[in-house]
């Protein structure tokens, strides 16, 4: 009797904890699987995504101007959440999924793997079509089991290097296109009593992500976009003679007697937003900064594109390399409501009116989009160079962190390169070997 | 809980029917701890239904809210208690205790045992939670460099965090007890930062740390300006290996320091005024009154402190975490190795290894203080 009274509150939280989770499981799927028939026209197309609540408005009223518009069929409905992730797991159980944006090629792969994404081939598109018009990397980026996944939606440029125009002319530099006459720009400017970088890879928990698409431009630029892909893919290790080049190529830069302003071991203690900030002091603090589009936002308000600042392609080493990244459209309904909505998305038309929208930073992977299309010069040019690259000329290469096993490419990759910075030239090795061991088996 | 319930047994009549009273109780006091817990998670079911209803008035939902997570509860035990009232007399007061601690029971049973055992079992599997891969997971926690180092740190957060807010605390209490006037202005003073979040006070002393290299604008950190003021050049104190674990650790002694203050401070104001009076009478010197007469007489207070800093300290999660790449900085602690892991790093296993591991360290702290705090209880 004793040992009963023992047992019988052990019986009774298993019961309840059966009870629980049995009640849980049934009371989120039943409400709101209401599970058409594939191929019935709902009469909308949803279109979840990640972006921002105000990306999300300006996309909506794209789609309002233009695809609503133009026809009668269906409405289409943009929808962001804030738990993306959790949304898009729940929802695509329940069968009640469209279309989704997804910023990570990775994981276009993952809702394939998962068996619930439509590949383009079942939906009877036309992949060399798709091919022709986004650029075979970009499309092989969303490919599952021979079947491809994504189309590509959105696109943003990494390869670019900004510097104070004004200050810039007035000292009659020269762009550079290549490392050689980058080296030559950056001795230059030491010669005349400037300091040509401005680094910072501070970023809260995230320090050192900067660095990391130093090493991936400079990466694609030298050793081209196969032993990229292979890199990514761990198919040569981390620390391959191709990455240890990249890597001392990186440091020349980093390590070079007053190249980076405060020094390169005070690199991981300047936050990458004020990085930049330097560059607009008169004198200019630095002379260039490498950084993606976004960086603008960090930019003095004042600052203005084109006169106060502008850009240049991180120059060709061994050959012309662009990085980016990107978003994907996956879709998890065939109906014909849905491959119009895609074919009309994706069309240079809306894509145009998506570049003329002041509101909008997007920029269209759709390489037939004219770069006419964007009134703001900044994307206009980070257009043009995309295009060139995505359409084949030189090597293209999606972030490299973003597609490694979290483990390295939000960790390890990004504490090696501070501790790089930090320990110098000499350490470049043992970094390597150190992320290399990091890699997941 | 067996004893109380051996109690009535003893006041049982007939011996025949000893045995079939017994079994009654055992399933009335089974279904005594079951009802109310049953009972009001199919009234919340109903409440987070019609909750959950978008079209509902705001209003109404937080009245129903309100109403049925407080009078419910209330209601619900004291209708249970009633209901025990109407048993035949013999069953009363031996199923009468279940119906009050069931409850507490199957919420403890829900909301920790279960999560524990399930997080032995994820701490055994892979990255994403699907294959065995037997002791893989712990073989990493002892081996991984960064592991070890966050290990090491937590240790010195143990020691160095409770030593120094206890101490200082203790300093502090005993010197504000002897003070004619201003002693609440002087403890609230040092009682303040306990306010703040663990997250605020991080921000706030990230400032205080602030560094800018050369050429990226004037320092505005606090430590640097003075050390800008003594004419020295500036510091990135965050990136100071191994010293900035101290920095951090500062903070966290910065806020607990108050903690320890009031609770010991209390403590010294219970010894009686006799005891301290009778020694000063015998001759003895101040300190021999604080170090002979007042730490002995508030030791168990002082162990409490201590204990409950300790806990706190292996758990520190959040300072590290704000000043942020810890492993680049090689300030990782154990709690933070969890998260990072877990979390960002997406690997389940090696997650829940580390809250094991975790577990298993606090484990030790908690029974030596529980068996403390009875042995004090005896005394009593």
């Amino acid at each position: 009797m004793r040992r009963l009274r023992l047992i019988a509150p052990i019986l009774a939280f298993a019961l309840i904890v059966a009870a629980c989770t049995d009640d849980d499981g049934g009371g989120e799927g039943s409400p709101t699987a209401a599970g058409s028939p594939a191929g019935e026209n709902t009469g909308t197309v949803n279109v979840l995504s990640a972006v921002e609540p105000e990306e999300n408005e300006v996309l909506q009223n794209i789609a309002d101007a233009t695809i609503n518009q133009d026809q009668s069929d269906y409405t289409v409905e943009f929808e962001q959440s804030g738990n993306f992730e959790e949304q898009v797991q729940i929802r695509s159980q329940g069968g009640t999924l469209d279309v989704i944006l997804l910023p990570q090629p990775g994981t276009v792969v993952q809702q394939a793997q998962s068996g619930n994404a439509i590949a383009l081939e079942d939906m009877g598109f036309d992949i060399a079509e798709l091919e022709s018009t986004f650029g075979e990397y970009f499309m092989s980026l969303g490919e599952f089991e021979g079947k491809h996944y994504g189309i590509p939606s959105n696109v943003n440029l990494k390869s670019m290097v900004w510097y104070p125009k004004d200050d810039f002319d007035k000292a009659g530099y020269e762009i550079p296109t290549t490392w050689d006459e980058l080296t030559a720009l950056s001795d230059q400017i030491k010669a005349d009593g400037g300091t040509p970088w401005c680094v910072g890879y501070q970023s809260e928990g995230s320090t050192g992500w900067p660095a990391t698409d130093w090493m991936e431009d400079i990466m694609l630029a030298t050793a081209g976009q196969d032993a990229y892909t292979q890199w990514i893919d761990h198919e040569i290790p981390f620390n391959d003679p191709a990455v240890v080049n990249a890597g001392e190529l990186f440091g020349d830069v980093m390590f070079g007697e007053g190249n980076v302003l405060g020094g390169a071991e005070n690199t991981p203690s300047v936050a990458f937003g004020d990085a930049p900030l330097p560059m607009f002091d008169d004198p200019p603090g630095c002379w260039l900064h490498r950084q993606a589009s976004f960086i603008t936002a960090f930019f003095p308000a004042n600052a203005e594109a084109g006169v106060d600042y502008d850009w240049f392609p991180f120059p060709s080493i061994d050959q012309q390399g662009t990085l980016f990244a990107g978003e994907m459209m996956v879709t998890f309904r065939d109906a014909p409501e849905t491959r119009d909505f895609l074919t009309r998305f994706m069309g240079e038309e809306v894509q145009c009116a998506m570049g003329e929208e002041p509101g909008s930073s997007r920029i269209s992977p759709n390489v037939n989009v004219e770069s006419t299309c964007y009134p703001n010069p900044i994307l206009a040019g980070a257009s043009e160079v995309l295009s060139t690259a995505l359409g084949g000329e030189g090597e293209a290469g999606f972030d490299a962190s973003d597609q490694m096993p979290p483990e390295v490419g939000s960790g390890s990759f990004w504490t090696g390169m501070v501790q790089y910075m930090r320990d110098g030239p000499d350490s470049l090795q043992s970094v390597l070997d150190e992320i290399e061991s990091s890699w997941p088996a | 809980m067996s004893s109380s319930a051996t109690d009535p047994d003893a006041g049982l009549p007939a011996q025949t029917s000893k045995a079939g009273t017994a079994l009654w109780l055992s399933v009335l006091r089974i279904a005594g701890a079951l009802a109310i817990p049953v009972v009001a998670f199919f009234a919340m079911w109903a409440t987070f239904d019609f909750l959950r209803s978008e079209d509902a008035n705001r209003v109404i939902v937080v009245l129903v809210a309100v109403v049925v997570g407080v009078f419910g509860v209330f209601f619900l035990y004291w209708g249970m208690n009633k209901a025990v009232d109407l048993l035949p007399f013999r069953y009363r007061e031996g199923v009468r205790p279940w119906i009050f601690v069931g409850p507490c029971l199957v919420i403890l049973s829900v909301f920790l045992v279960y999560p524990v055992i399930n997080t032995i079992l994820i701490s055994l599997k892979d990255a994403f939670g699907q294959e065995f891969v037997g002791l893989d997971n712990y073989r990493f926690v002892f081996s991984d460099d960064s592991m070890l180092r966050s290990i090491r740190n937590t240790l010195g957060w143990i020691v160095i965090v409770p030593l120094f807010a206890t101490v200082i605390g203790l300093v502090y209490a005993t010197l504000a007890d002897k003070l004619r006037r201003g002693e609440a202005v002087a403890k609230s003073l040092i009682f303040l930062p306990l306010a703040i979040s663990f997250v605020g006070a991080s921000v706030t002393w990230k400032l205080i740390y602030s560094f800018r290299p050369a050429g990226f604008g004037s320092n505005i950190g606090l430590l640097n300006g003075v050390m800008q003021g003594l004419g020295q050049d500036p510091v990135a104190w965050i990136q100071l290996r191994p010293w900035n674990n101290l920095f951090l650790m500062v903070i966290m002694i910065w806020m607990q320091v108050g903690f320890a203050m009031v609770v010991l401070s209390a403590a010294i104001k219970s010894v009686p005024d006799e005891i301290v009076e009778a020694a000063r009478i015998d001759g003895a010197s101040e300190w021999q009154v604080f170090r002979r007469i007042l730490i002995p007489s508030i030791l168990p207070t002082i162990v409490v402190v201590v204990t409950y800093m300790v806990i706190n300290a292996m758990k520190v999660f959040d300072i590290v975490f704000v000043f942020g790449n810890a492993e680049a900085d090689e300030t990782e602690v154990i709690a933070e190795r969890m998260l990072r892991w877990f979390f960002i790093s997406a690997n389940q296993g090696r997650g829940a290894a580390i809250a094991v591991v975790l577990f298993v360290a606090i484990v030790p702290v908690m029974i030596w203080n529980i068996r403390r705090f009875r042995e004090e209880e005896s005394i009593r």
